[in-house]
Order: structure tokens, then sequence, then C-alpha cells
């Protein structure tokens, strides 16, 4: 029944332009059967999209292929099974049983690496999946982003659960607690919301500076924390500040997360971003050369998201490539990302930049030309290199094929009253910027 | 003899990997189907400058999905399509979402955010995203810092650009897909006479294919200045 859709579907992608086709018709879902052929739009904001530029198109191609007893129908849904959610409970006592824990399996306490900047979180992490709600009670993890926060959740998630199967434990953002809570409110089933949450033995809540200015959130979530304290159920929160730093939190709220134990995650050493790297590899059942797992853990000091992705990087290239990871490989590998964090601004790498950017060559930046494909990367060049390098106006004139220094004040001038009135080149001199500097 | 009038018919660049001539950037193709089929990395960042098909990688994968009878959604974050964040509703349900121009968001705290969520529900649900953007993940200058380390976190490519003789190659290519012949040195005077991004040259090859219907003769280079001429004078 499905192949009167695909007929369609086949006519309209030659009829709709291929961004249009991916981004309005592509989604769409059909069921059908022999009086309906219903057309199935993953959210609203698509649905209207669709009523109001391709329904005329749509119900062309229908009448092609369809009988005509069958009748077009086009609605917000999915053929998918819808999985539990919150607006889905009709038996509380049921959705109880059935409580979905959000936990990713794949986050353990055996793969968290452990170093200075972290032991002292996992300690107190292994210490409450020990004694749920006794020893530190709410526990706050806090620290900047991409350093394992999330991970060292689901881990004690996890471990609960281990040790205790039928112990009901929720994990989710902070934002997934707002729009179930609004859901809630607007389908008349707050008080199913109200006790979700607060019958919980362990509720997991993820980056909860995400409450800032969110008034009736805040009230909500502070009595749902009173009930679970009272009843000695244990919570678990995240956040990438110090309790009294986030704004936009009620006082009495920052207090009661301080209640318990705030410890922080620092970002790891070298050596621990270096261990972080070889467990990761060992997951893939990847051999990482300990050279290897120095050289990036050198490169990218910053967090453990940026180096779990440039270890994909070097991985995925060596499975393409067959070739084995070595130091010379990874260098080759991770050339784009290196380079551009040892990358010196200069002359020579901004005509380079520019040349590429615009698709033109070198040679044409220090030309005669006076086509306009060549003269604004010109002129953008010349501003870039009296914006980011030391020279004097008349050597960046000499480094453009030995143009005098009004040459180079009058492209500055030009660009700039481009960039103030036109959005490309505007957008261009910033791209070319970031590139350059960053 | 009277003109032949061609259907009225703009060339649908079928954006398939098929359609794709890749280059340099065999690798990533390479990634990208198995991403799709379910056997790659759940989450692609792919970075390049304007023009060398970063749009048309990502309605590839769309493509591919629809071929699979997965849903798939794809999405031009262009400052004018920066409308409504409704748009990130319900697209939990997606097997693939490709949200290209990724960096347009940037600054804009309300897309930021909703981003976010929608970023976290997708990967909690372990669907695939691949990203786009003009520029790598860490140069993109994102409010949020959650965000930023989030799309640093999967699989990073960049497009690597055509030489000369690769995007003499891929007209060639793509002149064959539509159907007409272009020689070697048609190709090179387009490129030394004309925008040398994908994209316009793609156009370009749109206009020649249809003076050429128009002319019922071949592409040759002669013919290939005449038609160029009379454009540029009626320009």
């Amino acid at each position: 029944m499905n192949s009167i859709w695909d007929n369609c579907l086949a006519k309209l992608e030659n009829e709709i332009s291929s961004s249009d086709f991916s981004t309005w018709i592509r989604p769409l879902q059909a069921v059908v059967d022999d009086k309906h052929i219903k057309l199935l739009a993953p959210n609203r904001f698509v649905l209207d999209w669709v009523k109001e530029h391709y329904l005329t198109k749509i119900e062309m191609a229908i009448r092609q292929f369809a009988s005509n007893e069958q009748t077009l129908k086009l609605e917000i849904g999915s053929r998918r099974s819808v999985p539990v959610v919150l607006d889905k409970i009709q038996n509380l006592a049921q959705t109880l049983q059935n409580k979905p824990n959000f936990l990713n399996k794949a986050f353990t306490f055996e793969n968290f690496v452990e170093g200075k900047s972290n032991q002292l979180a996992k300690a107190a992490a292994i210490q409450v999946t020990e004694n749920i709600g006794k020893s530190y009670n709410p526990l706050l993890i806090y620290g900047s982003s991409g350093l394992g926060k999330t991970h060292m959740m689901h881990a004690m998630g996890n471990a609960i659960l281990q040790k205790n199967p039928s112990a009901t434990i929720i994990y989710l953002n902070s934002e997934k607690f707002v729009q179930d809570m609004v859901r809630a409110l607007q389908q008349n089933s707050f008080s199913n919301f109200k006790d979700y949450y607060r019958d919980v033995d362990v509720l997991l809540i993820d980056d909860i500076q995400f409450f800032a200015g969110k008034e009736r959130s805040q009230e909500e979530f502070f009595h749902t924390f009173n009930t679970l304290l009272e009843k000695k159920h244990q919570i678990v929160l995240t956040s990438d500040k110090y309790p009294k730093e986030i704004s936009g939190i009620e006082d009495r709220l920052k207090s009661r997360f301080g209640w318990g134990l705030p410890v922080s995650i620092e970002p790891p050493d070298m050596e621990t971003r270096a261990a972080i790297l070889m467990k990761k590899a060992s997951v893939a059942n990847i051999k990482l050369p300990q050279e290897v797992a120095f050289l990036i853990a050198k490169k990218i000091p910053s967090n453990v998201r940026e180096l779990e992705g440039a270890l994909r990087r070097v991985i995925a290239n060596a499975q393409f490539t067959g070739r084995e990871i070595t130091v010379e490989f990874t260098k080759e590998a991770l050339h784009d990302l290196l380079s551009l964090q040892d990358k010196l601004v200069n002359i020579t790498n901004i005509q380079k930049t520019v040349a590429e950017y615009f698709k033109i060559r070198v040679a044409d930046l220090s030309s005669k030309s006076r086509e306009q494909v060549i003269t604004r990367p010109r002129q953008i060049a010349m501003c870039l290199a009296r914006e980011l390098t030391s020279l004097s106006l008349m050597e960046i004139g000499s480094a453009f094929g030995g143009r005098d220094h009004t040459t180079i004040i009058n492209a500055c001038k030009r660009i700039s009253e481009l960039k103030n009135s036109n959005i490309k080149i505007a957008e261009d001199y910033s791209n070319l910027l970031r590139t350059l500097t960053h | 003899m009277a003109e032949q009038i061609p259907l009225d018919f703009e060339f649908r660049a079928n954006k398939t990997f098929a359609d794709f001539f890749p280059a340099a950037n065999q690798e990533i193709v390479s990634h990208l189907q198995r991403c799709v089929a379910g056997t790659g990395e759940q989450q692609i960042f792919l970075w390049g400058y304007h023009g060398q098909g970063k749009s048309h990688l990502l309605q590839a994968c769309c493509h591919e999905m629809q071929k699979r009878g997965l849903r798939s959604f794809y999405y031009d974050l262009l400052p004018k399509n920066l409308t409504d964040t409704d748009i990130f509703t319900g697209l939990d349900d997606c097997d693939l979402v490709c949200l290209d121009n990724i960096e347009h968001i940037a600054g804009k705290a309300d897309w930021e955010l909703a981003f976010f969520n929608f970023f976290n529900r997708q990967r909690d649900l372990d669907r695939k995203l691949i990203l786009s953007a003009a520029s790598l993940p860490a140069h993109i200058n994102l409010c949020l810092p959650d965000l930023k380390t989030r799309i640093n976190w999967g699989l990073t490519l960049k497009l690597q650009p055509f030489s000369d003789p690769e995007q003499i190659a891929a007209l060639i290519f793509k002149a064959d897909k539509m159907g007409f012949d272009l020689s070697t040195s048609a190709g090179h005077f387009l490129l030394t006479h004309y925008h040398r991004d994908l994209e316009s040259l793609w156009a370009l090859l749109d206009t020649l294919d249809r003076a050429s219907l128009i002319a019922k003769r071949k592409l040759t280079l002669p013919f290939l200045k005449q038609i160029l001429n009379n454009q540029t004078e009626l320009d």
C-alpha cells in the first residue's frame, strides 16, 4: 500500500528542490488503507509549512497514483510506537512500576578514569551508591562542561540498580523536568506529575543551572526536593558552577543544594587525559600506543568530549586507510585540529586562507587583475593583514604585488563600508577572522 | 530552422551519494554511508567552506535513509530560516537529523538552548545526528559552553577543497550526470573565467545545458564561449 506514497515521492522529488524535499517532504510518513492516505508530519511547524506550500502538489501526485476512494489526511504523528513518556500516562500504578530510568548502561564506574581532578567526586559518588539517602544527600557534583559529571551520574544509577534491581531511579536533565511540568499543567495531570517524581528511590538531575529564571519549575522542584529528602530518598544533582554562584535560582533552593555534599570535578591533568584516551580506545578494541595518547592529551587540554572527538577522528581514519596508529599517523589524521591550534597568523597564512576560502589562486591576490572576483578577496586579505599583523602598510602593500600604502588604506576603508552594507561580506570577513585567529 | 524549446524542467541535482564527486573526500563519504547504515558513528560534524558539497552530502544521507524506509529530517539553519525553535519539537522520532550551517545559531540564546535540549534527547535515544558548518566546531562562537563541548564530541571531518584537475573532473562528471559531454578544455575555460565554487559552477552547467538543447549543438569550446558571451551581454 505504501508504494502509492513511494510513487508520489518519486514524482515530487522531481518537482521540488532537493533541499526543500529533504526538509518538508521526506520526513512525512504515510499510513495507507483503502479509504485514506494519512501523511504524518513530525511536528506542527512541518505540518503547517507543508499545508501552506505543498498541499496542491501532493494532492496532484496522490490523484495520479491512488484510487478515487482514497482521501488525503495530514496530521502530526509517527508510525513508530511511542516510548513511555509522561504525557501518555493513564494508569499511574502501572506506570510507576515501569518507570523508564533513562540510564545509559555504557557509563559505569569501571570505565570512569580516576585522576586527581575527580578523585573526591568519585569517592563520594561510590559512597552514595552504597548508602542510598544516608551518606550525602543531596550529592551535588559541579564543574565545567565536558568533564564527566553526566558519566558519573549514570554510573551511580547503574551501580545502584546492580545492587538493587527493584530500585526506582530516574535520570533526567533539568530541562526535561521543566517540559514535563509544562505538559502536565497543559493536560491537567499535575498530580500525576508530582507523584511521578516524588515517588522514586533515587532522582538524578543533570545541569540544574538550566532551572535559572524558571520560577514555577523551581517552586515545584523545591517541593519535590523536600519530599524526597524527608523520605530519605537519594537526590544527586550536577551543575556547571558551585551552587551559590548560579544566578537566577532562588536562594532557598541554592541553600538546599548545599545541604549535603557539593563536590567539584576539575579539568583532568595530562596523565589523566592520556589514561582516558587509552581507556576509551580499549573499549573500542583499539590498541592506542601510549605516546599517541600523550600526543593527543598534550594538544587537547580542554575537556573530555573534545579528547573523545579527536580519538574518534584517529580511529576512523585508521579504519578507513588500514594504517597503524603511530605518532606520525596521528599528527596527519589530526592535522586540521592540531595545526589550527599551533598556527601563527602571518601574511602568507592570511593570503593562503583567503585564497582557499574564495577559491582563487594565492598568486591572484598579488596580480594586476581588476575583476571583482579577485579584487574583493584581495581587499579582504589586505584588511585582515592590517588587523592581524603588525606589518606596516608599505610591507603589506609589498606582499600584494608591490602596491603602495594608499591602496591598503583604501582597501580597508572599502571593506569597512561593505561590512556594514553587505551581510555576505560581513559574514565572509568574520568567517576568515575566526579561521585565522582560533 | 526553429529553435527547439526545452521542456520546462530545471535540472534537479539529485543530491545522492551517486551524484557526488568525492575526489579527496572519499573517506567522508564512507563515514557518512556507514553512519546512515547504522554501522558507523552516531554523530558527525562536517565542515568546509561554502560550495564544497556539505549540503549535498547531508541531503544524500537523508536520501539513503528514505531508501531504507527510515525517517530523516534536513534543516538549513541559515539566518532566514531561524524563525521558530519549535522546528526541533517532535524530531526525537527521526532516525537521522541533518542540520546544515549550524554556525548561524551561535549567539542566539533561544536557538542554542533549543538545539542543546534537542541534542540531549537525540543522544539519549541513540539517534543519528549530522551537522555541518563553515568552520571547526571549536571555532563556532556558541554562548552555551555545554553545547560547545557536545558538538565537539562526535567525529569531525573536513571537506577537502578540490584541486584544479579535480574540479575539472567534477564538472565533467556532473555534465555526464546531466546527459551531456563537457571537454577538459571547456572545463578548464569555465574554471579560469568564472566563480570557482561548486554551486556557481553547477548553475553554469544548467545554463549551458539549456543553451545547447535550444541550439541543438554540442558544447564545443567556441560554442561555450559564445553562450557565455551572450549571457554576459544579457546580464
